[in-house]
């Protein structure tokens, strides 16, 4: 037993930290309806700024985390219940792109300011011995964490049970017209509880850089992945259960590291833990009890205009694109990466354009296949085949992943493929079966002088114009019609007896296997596939950009890696690259909500208001600029 | 004094209501009959905020409240039971009539409620939503007692209710008016709302089609407007 303890009691000490940000995700997902993927870069910012204070301003600890979690805590919480707002309207998909834009615009942001390398976070907490149990010595620290959090919970509860707005919080869920006409805001409800939330965020995030003595986004960044586990315990609803499923991620992560330190083989596997949780949770948790929060809205409908009308503009642009090594050869590698991840955005178009699904280990796949390229390469499998291959491993994992989530709905299917994107990364990229941590050759075709960039770019752009065959082909045959019915009505298309899960686990297993052969590509541009092309993040980042490059299949993805690859290559200071970065996350923010035209009709309502604030001028206004010939008459 | 002028409104593109002028006195109850599709839940909504007029005034007692958002017209007296059960299923029977209740004022309330409606004090701590439909619509309606309203708007309170819960909702109703609040009726039971009523309006596809008292109003006039003609 004693040799057990000591694991025991720092898992129950994360435990509780990953707990507290398992309330703060839930308490605002259950009111507002957006799931926040980005509420580990919430956390992470947080500790940064208690970071800041304590160690290079020199404020007193007590002071600082005032201020990081009552006031920067509520701030960070005002402007996330603007957000939120703001994808209220949207569908589910669109609020996992905005939440997700905003993951990425933090993650840059940090960056940016404390560059990408690990702080040390000087403990705060006294790390003197509280008391004793055999084998290991509980510190105050432990003891002030796991108390503070237990009163935390209980606190929530005790609030949500007798307080008025307490009790307005969990009725704003039920039904937020009837809570107005109730005679409470609703807004004020739900600002309430991102503040709340927020400031729970901001806690554990400091409290977890503390624990681990320092300050690393990528880590921190991950805390939504332990708290979505520990959320996921909670059936991602009851609050006090949330602090207990934090409690039993931690412990069993602990102690699965205790099991693994002798086994090489399972390296990684006690990163993966909550993923495993949420996987097991996907599956056993009677579908009844996973419902959404929120209102349903469909995605907008496929523009009427897809097809043809456009279509004689690819004739001059594959003429552009065939003398790009000639006009651009400086920044020809970046053309090259751009084209090979043409591949990688179709999938991803059929995947969250057409199909209205989602994926947050796209990047994960693309590693898989690049993974498989460089074996099958080496073992003298020739290389077309060797990336078909590569296409086709992906397959199995995107079965694993899709068939638990598809029946539920978008937002367990994000939560599912972001959990497995980290998985991925934690467990599988270091073994020896992927990477192992080293380069792995991936040799170009020997022919035709492929060898030459130059050369290799007409490879790639047949490829690439290939993977735009095969989705254009897809989404205009059968199965693309029963994927637009299935965007438009799900429940019509059920009543004409066909079985949607079947189609959106088909379409989501070709996706998958796309993503294999542009990873399978990109790793050949490099001519090696390293762990370090292919971080789960990229996933994120890619979806954004996708995001932001326009609904119709071939603008989106011509745009949207050039814009992902070549602009950052004519970038040489890289702090404009993450200012770049930033750029691309607020845009996937805007575009998600602009996705029904909420954004549009805001901006009216904004504009009558105005008007009427100004007293009338502004037509007078209006006509002066037309007379100017600024604005253009309405015939 | 509850007073709609020249009301327009509607849904996205689609207009509901057409220029709606109407009036609910002090101590009255007016009824609101037309049609499926003639816009009198719209008209309710319009009327206590949770949708914007696109033109046209609304005054309370003098004050203009166009525009002005749920939450501050129920301090100013309107209560609205909107149609279908206007409770919160997820909490219990309490914690839904603490939100009803002003600040302060919840353990008077609670007595009210329970002494206006004697079955929901035996459900105080059982989930709304697992009730029977007769006392949801009980709790539902409790509010209207509990927030002491000037302006009350019902909004098709005896649908698919028993004849029996009927009877007592309109004892109810009844009650509530002797308290001195006026009450703004959509009704399915129209001749049960013509007796109680001292006004009637009348919509059709949006417009008023006939104001006045239930005495002028002509059982045809009724027939045709909900059948159509």
């Amino acid at each position: 037993m004693s040799e057990w303890l000591p694991f025991l009691v720092f898992g129950v000490t994360t435990g509780a930290i990953y707990g507290l940000s398992a309330m703060g995700l839930v308490l605002t997902y259950k009111t507002s309806g957006v799931f926040n993927i980005a509420h580990g870069t919430v956390c992470a910012s947080a500790a940064f700024t208690f970071y800041t204070l304590r160690q290079v301003h020199d404020v007193p600890w007590p002071i600082a985390a005032a201020l990081v979690v009552f006031v920067y805590g509520a701030v960070a919480g005002l402007l996330l219940e603007r957000m939120a707002m703001l994808l209220a309207d949207v569908s589910v998909t669109y609020k996992i792109v905005g939440t997700v834009g905003l993951f990425v615009a933090i993650q840059a942001g940090i960056t940016l300011i404390y560059g990408d390398i690990a702080k040390n976070f000087e403990p705060f907490l006294s790390q003197d011995k509280a008391f004793g149990l055999p084998g290991v010595d509980v510190t105050y620290d432990n003891l002030i964490t796991v108390v503070g959090c237990v009163l935390a919970a209980a606190g929530l509860a005790v609030f949500f049970r007798v307080a008025r707005l307490g009790i307005a919080m969990r009725a704003v869920v039920d039904d937020p017209q009837l809570i107005d006409i109730t005679g409470y805001s609703p807004v004020r409800v739900r600002r309430t509880a991102w503040v709340i939330g927020s400031s729970f965020a901001a806690a554990s995030g400091v409290l977890l850089a503390s624990n681990q003595a320092q300050v690393d986004v990528n880590v921190l960044a991950l805390l939504v992945v332990q708290a979505f586990g520990a959320a996921t315990i909670a059936r991602f609803q009851s609050l006090p259960m949330c602090l207990v499923g934090g409690v039993i991620v931690g412990v069993l992560q602990k102690l699965i590291s205790k099991e693994i330190g002798s086994q090489p083989s399972l390296q990684g596997l006690d990163a993966a833990t909550p993923v495993l949780i949420l996987f097991i949770g996907l599956l056993v948790i009677p579908r009844s009890r996973l419902v959404e929060v929120g209102r349903q809205v469909r995605a907008r409908g496929f523009s009427s205009r897809a097809g043809k009308a456009y279509s004689w503009w690819y004739v001059p642009l594959i003429g552009v694109a065939l003398l790009i090594p000639q006009l651009d050869e400086a920044h020809l590698f970046a053309w090259n990466l751009a084209l090979a991840q043409v591949t990688l955005f179709a999938s991803l178009h059929l995947l969250v354009r057409t199909s209205g699904q989602i994926s947050l280990c796209h990047i994960g796949f693309s590693a898989l296949g690049a993974a498989t390229v460089a074996h099958m390469l080496g073992r003298g499998v020739p290389f077309p085949l060797a990336v078909l291959i590569a296409g086709a491993v992906c397959v199995p994992p995107a079965l694993v992943i899709a068939v638990p989530a598809i029946r539920l709905s978008s937002l367990y299917l994000a939560l599912a493929t972001f959990g497995f994107g980290i998985a991925l990364a934690a467990f599988a990229y270091g073994k020896s079966w992927m990477f192992a941590s080293q380069n792995r050759p991936v040799d170009r075709p020997q022919m035709w002088g492929l060898q030459s960039d130059s050369r290799y770019f007409y490879l790639l752009l047949g490829v690439a114009v290939l993977a735009l065959f095969v989705v254009t082909v897809v989404e205009r045959s059968r199965l693309g019609r029963l994927l637009r019915g299935l965007s438009d009505s799900p429940v019509a298309l059920s009543t004409l007896g066909l079985d949607v899960n079947i189609c959106r686990v088909l379409v989501f297993c070709i996706s998958g296997a796309l993503a294999g052969v542009s990873g399978a590509m990109y790793a050949s541009v490099f001519g090696g596939a390293s762990p370090d092309s292919f971080n789960y993040a990229q996933s994120l980042v890619v979806l954004a950009v996708l995001a932001i490059s326009g609904s119709r299949l071939v603008p989106a993805v011509l745009v949207a890696p050039v814009l992902l690859y070549v602009v950052p290559n004519y970038i040489d200071n890289p702090d404009h690259y993450k200012l770049l970065q930033i750029g691309f996350g607020l845009a996937a923010i805007y575009a998600a909500a602009a996705s029904t035209g909420r954004l549009g009709s805001y901006f009216a309502a904004r504009g009558v208001a105005a008007k009427d604030r100004l007293h009338g001028p502004a037509a007078v206004r209006v006509d002066r600029l037309r007379s100017a010939h600024l604005v253009r008459t309405q015939p | 004094m509850l007073k709609l002028a020249g009301i327009t409104a509607g849904y996205g593109g689609t207009t509901v209501l057409r220029s709606v002028d109407l009036v609910v006195p002090p101590h009255s109850v007016v009824a609101l009959l037309g049609a499926n599709g003639a816009g009198k839940t719209t008209l309710l909504r319009v009327a206590s905020g949770l949708l914007p007029p696109s033109a046209g005034v609304m005054t309370l007692g003098g004050e203009d409240v166009t525009r002005r958002a749920p939450n501050e017209l129920v301090a100013r007296g309107i209560c609205h039971v909107p149609e279908g059960r206007g409770i919160f299923p997820s909490l219990t029977v309490r914690e839904n009539l603490v939100l009803q209740s002003a600040k302060g004022e919840e353990a008077a309330s609670l007595d009210r409620a329970v002494k206006a409606f004697p079955r929901l004090g035996e459900r105080m701590a059982q989930l709304a939503g697992t009730m029977s439909g007769g006392e949801q619509q009980m709790l539902a309606l409790a509010r209207t007692y509990v927030q002491h309203p000037t302006v009350v708007l019902l909004d098709e309170v005896s649908m698919g209710l028993a004849p029996k819960i009927v009877d007592e909702i309109f004892e109810f109703l009844a009650l509530l008016r002797s308290s001195g609040a006026s009450l703004l009726l959509v009704e399915q039971y129209v001749t049960r709302a013509l007796d109680v009523a001292d006004y009637v309006y009348m919509l059709n596809r949006g417009e008023v089609s006939f104001a006045g008292e239930p005495g002028e109003l002509a059982d045809e006039d009724v027939f045709a407007s909900y059948v159509g003609g």
